[in-house]
């Protein structure tokens, strides 16, 4: 019956459905046997291990992998994996493992940063994992709208049950800003409704909605409330606040899915709700030249303000998180030039940044459950890690350098050189001079940190050998050979997405 | 194929090892293990350079990076000249153990800094050359911030940070440039841009190249984290900046601008000449008076690294002669005179010029010779290295239109034969400015051979009564010494030896 209407390829769908039905699992394998705390983890890293290998079915498809077609008069499909949702797709599902072998729920080192228990804070990351997985292959604006609140409410869940100081602050704050977000996202879909007659992300009927004065007025506007509704979950400053409160009070790993599955799942509402609006940007139209003039400036604001901040945190998670903030604005400025490369850029950039900051948030994590007091983070910490723990350090280093882009970490300069590409390409000369600045403010960021890795180390401070959680041991080395693999074959990255 | 990749991959491979396992190495193992891969990179470099040995393979096809690296009479004097400085460097550290941190590291970071150099003057792909031209800093950044002078932690960590921050500034500058071309011709191989050359905004291009490049030349105004770096980083450090790092600059103008972009090129090259001959003067000012003995030639090294921009910017053949036989000069004399003045800054403890101190003639004799050696050369004296750059360089600026473009020059190395005919339509339209810059700089030859004897008077004749004679040269200084002596005679005394042939007929018709 249901395939009369809609046709359903179960294994181009299986990235979403694996972690969501691990999710439902998780709960109840719980119910049944409340005891079974060791079983979480396995049964989690089976859902997304299934989901990863699905990925390989979606490359051999059709480029792009369809299903949920409608019938032929209409035709649409209402799941499309395209490249550069396919490489959103990867991210997010390892994203989400590293994230999950962090936290090593089942064991002691879970109750001591979460509260709810392994079932809940499993199912919790695996139902946000499916919503963001969703969010890229999305095409209509219902779904969309779904995905994005599916891969936002349990993360601000997962905030609020963390057991930092001022958790349920951090987590109000998050709530708040989710739902004004919600709100311009309602707004923007309805005038979007309203100006193109279509509740899908189509090109055609942007481009009727253009040709007709007052419908082009209220695409427009609608445009406007959507990015930024989306430049909420990206991050970007003006809509940036909520990062450093809940990267403060929320531990390593949390922060760490906020950093980059609930960031990659964003950039792909974002491309989403932008290809449609590749036919605006033809030469010689206004439409064009304002969308890209304020994606452009946000850019700018974001990396600029975040990296600023960023030279004078303290607390490592607070410098991650204005970080994250400058690193949106890398994600965005290629992303304003709305062309096929530039969306290719975007994402190439996203994942090679997601993958140097796992090495990153694994190694802190490390640090900070091994440190004295582990109740306050500071730099200093690190003081001497390149001596006490080389290979942690050596992780870390490859880490920043990814994200400062500078060799050894050859995918982080390339990353860079891929996201610089497209604007110089569009001649928009400001913003190319605002990226050189924010290459040379980044690497002080980032620089500042590793300074204090390689310092020799304080004779009195604590060179008590870390204990790692074998899980931590394992992300912190996938971590690692990622950033290895990835700068011998910057290839593999960027030509996954094109 | 072979011989290239052994010369890049044993000194970056060696050197990543001789870090990762820095713990557990002891010195012995270390200085030998890095000698030996200094050694083997030498004989692969000089081998594959005489073969004419490459590379051409996809990388990272699916963004158009390629592997193609290649040597010509352009790189290969400064491939020859970046793996002999790195011996040397690495058989310094026998006698002079490095302070700050494990041998392993050191050494580690010595060979990464070869193998970026290495890279650099290689490949022949634009991107490539980019990713090159930066592995050579954080390498840099650690070996000043961690060994540098111990005297003053916060002016290390300053003069280490300095030189990050501003090189990655020029480099990122440079990307923009590189950019810009990639983006228009649609391949980041050089010799496909060179055939089909960018035809929009090239001045714009040229511009951004060579102000990203002038910061690592350093060209002036963009030269001010050089004398911190110079006099705060390991003699090594300072031999390595001087000898090697600086020739990435101009090679790459030479490489990028000149070659890629010449018609934008010819329009700004009057503003880099001029800028160059700012260079010289200032330069030479300030080591009128510099007290610091390591700062005075890192101040020199402005001055003659003004030379080289001033032959690049007269935009003729001459020019571009005496940019390449300047700019090796300048890492063989650099060399002679950072070692030295590093070996009399361990004995001494400072080497400031306002202590009295007894004769370097009567004390340590060989010290004083090698001393005197550099500075003549520095100084321009006909018959050693120094003297052709400059003497070539005021000649072309004199006459900056004669002996056809350099443009020739380059862009024949680079496709390999094939003349492109290229009219040098007003690229020099004021040929009595050129001549005034002429004038300025052999004023500030005049300079240089001031502050030259200057320095000879103070530390060669002394004025205290000589007190201990032991402690001349050790060995392995003596080595370093002669050996850069050697090139610095071979230079002077066969300079075309070393520059592209001047047998072609098309060059200078």
């Amino acid at each position: 019956m249901i395939a009369d209407l809609v046709t359903i390829d179960a294994w181009v769908l299986a990235p979403v459905l694996a972690p969501a039905l691990g999710a439902l699992l998780v709960l109840v394998l719980d119910v049944l046997a409340p005891k079974a705390r060791g079983s979480h983890l396995p049964l989690s890293l089976i859902a997304l291990g299934a989901g990863l290998g699905a990925l390989p079915y979606a490359v051999t498809a059709d480029s792009p992998a369809r299903t949920l077609c409608l019938p032929a008069p209409q035709g649409r499909c209402l799941y499309e994996v395209e490249p550069w949702g396919l490489g959103l797709q990867l991210i997010i599902l390892a994203g989400a493992l590293i994230v999950l072998l962090m936290l090593g729920p089942g064991t002691r080192q879970l109750d001591d940063v979460q509260r709810g228990g392994p079932a809940v804070t499993v199912s919790l990351v695996l139902a946000a994992t499916a919503g963001a997985a969703m969010l890229p292959a999305t095409r209509d604006l219902p779904t969309w709208l779904v995905a994005i609140e599916l891969a936002t409410l349990p993360a601000i869940a997962l905030v609020a049950l963390s057991r930092g100081r001022g958790a349920e602050g951090g987590a109000l704050s998050l709530l708040m800003v989710s739902l004004t977000s919600f709100a311009l996202l309602a707004i923007g879909i309805a005038l979007w409704v309203l100006a193109t007659g279509d509740a899908t992300f189509s090109a055609d009927t942007v481009r009727a909605a253009v040709e007709d004065t007052d419908r082009h007025r209220v695409l427009l506007l609608s445009i406007l409330f959507l990015l930024a509704g989306v430049g909420f979950k990206l991050s970007a400053v003006p809509f940036h606040t909520w990062t450093p409160q809940a990267f403060a009070v929320a531990d390593e790993a949390i922060s760490a899915y906020l950093a980059t599955v609930s960031k990659a799942a964003a950039l792909g509402g974002a491309i989403v709700l932008l290809s449609p609006l590749v036919v605006l940007t033809g030469a010689g139209s206004d439409d064009g030249f304002s969308i890209r003039l304020v994606i452009g400036v946000l850019a700018l604001a974001s990396m600029t303000l975040g990296n600023l901040v960023a030279l004078r945190a303290e607390d490592p998670l607070r410098l991650l998180a204005w970080s994250t903030i400058a690193q949106a604005g890398w994600v965005l400025a290629p992303l304003a030039m709305l062309t096929s490369i530039s969306v290719a850029a975007a994402t190439g950039y996203l994942l090679v940044y997601a993958v140097g900051s796992l090495a990153v948030f694994a190694v802190a994590a490390a640090v900070h459950s091994g440190a004295e007091g582990a109740g306050e983070r500071r730099l200093t910490a690190y003081a001497g890690l390149a001596r006490r723990a080389p290979l942690l350090a050596l992780v870390l280093g490859l880490g920043l350098l990814t994200l400062a882009g500078l060799p050894p970490a050859v995918v982080g300069v390339v990353a860079k050189v891929v996201a610089l590409g497209p604007v110089v390409d569009a001649g928009l000369w400001w913003l190319v001079g605002a990226m050189i600045v924010n290459i040379v403010l980044g690497i002080a960021v980032y620089l500042r940190w590793l300074l204090v890795v390689i310092r020799p180390a304080d004779p009195e401070a604590g060179l008590t050998r870390l204990r790692l959680d074998p899980g931590l041991r394992v992300a912190i080395a996938l971590a690692g050979l990622a950033v290895v693999l990835l700068s011998v074959a910057p290839g593999l990255v960027f030509g996954l997405v094109r | 194929m072979g011989l290239i990749l052994i010369a890049l991959l044993l000194p970056g491979l060696v050197g990543a090892t001789l870090i990762l396992l820095s713990h557990r190495v002891g010195s012995r193992t270390a200085v030998g293990v890095a000698l030996l891969a200094t050694l083997g990179a030498l004989t692969a470099t000089v081998a594959a350079v005489a073969t004419h040995a490459r590379i051409d393979r996809p990388w990272a096809g699916e963004i158009g990076l390629g592997w193609i690296f290649e040597s010509d009479m352009i790189s290969a004097p400064l491939l020859v000249l970046t793996a002999g400085i790195s011996v040397l460097v690495v058989l310094h550290g026998l006698r002079h153990a490095p302070t700050g941190g494990t041998p392993g590291l050191y050494y580690g970071l010595l060979l990464l800094i070869e193998f970026g150099a290495l890279s650099t003057f290689w490949t022949r792909d634009l991107i490539v050359f980019f990713i090159a031209f930066e592995i050579v800093l954080v390498p840099m950044w650690v070996l000043i911030h961690r060994f540098g002078d111990d005297h003053d932690p916060a002016a290390r960590r300053a003069a280490a940070l300095r030189f990050v921050l501003y090189t990655a500034l020029g480099s990122s500058i440079m990307l923009a440039g590189i950019l810009a071309i990639v983006t228009q011709v649609g391949s980041s191989d050089m010799r496909a841009i060179l055939a089909a050359p960018p035809q929009h905004s090239q001045m714009l291009i040229a511009t951004l190249l060579v102000l990203g490049l002038g910061v690592k030349v350093p060209l002036w105004p963009v030269h001010s984290w050089l004398p911190p770096a110079h006099t705060i980083a390991p003699t090594a450090g300072s031999v390595l900046l001087a000898a090697i790092l600086l020739k990435m600059g101009t090679y790459g103008l030479i490489r990028v601008p000149l070659t890629l972009t010449p018609d934008g090129f010819a329009r700004i090259a009057p503003l880099l000449a001029t800028l160059g001959v700012v260079g010289i003067i200032w330069g030479g000012l300030i080591c009128l008076v510099e007290r610091d003995l390591k700062r005075l030639i890192a101040y020199s090294s402005v001055a003659h690294m003004g030379f080289v921009a001033l032959a690049l910017g007269t935009n003729s053949e001459l020019g571009l002669r005496a940019a390449l036989i300047a700019n090796l000069a300048h890492g063989v004399i650099s060399a002679l005179l950072f070692f030295v003045v590093g070996s009399l800054k361990e004995r001494w403890g400072s080497v400031d010029l306002a202590v009295v101190r007894p004769a370097l003639r009567e004390t340590w004799p060989g010290l004083g010779f090698a001393v005197m050696v550099g500075l003549a050369a520095s100084l321009g004296l006909p018959g050693l290295a120094g003297f052709w750059g400059e003497f070539l360089a005021i000649a072309a600026a004199w006459n900056p239109a004669g002996g056809g473009t350099a443009l020739a020059v380059a862009q024949s190395q680079v496709s390999g034969g094939s003349w492109v005919v290229w009219a040098a339509e007003g690229a020099v339209s004021t040929e009595l400015a050129f001549r005034g810059l002429a004038i300025v700089a052999a004023l500030g030859a005049v300079l240089a051979a001031a502050y030259s004897l200057r320095v000879a008077k103070v530390i060669w004749m002394g004025d205290a009564a000589p007190r201990d004679r032991a402690g001349d040269l050790s060995w392995v200084e003596l080595v370093i010494v002669a050996a850069l002596i050697l090139a610095i005679l071979a230079l002077g005394l066969f300079p075309y030896a070393v520059l592209p042939s001047p047998s072609g007929p098309a060059v200078l018709s």
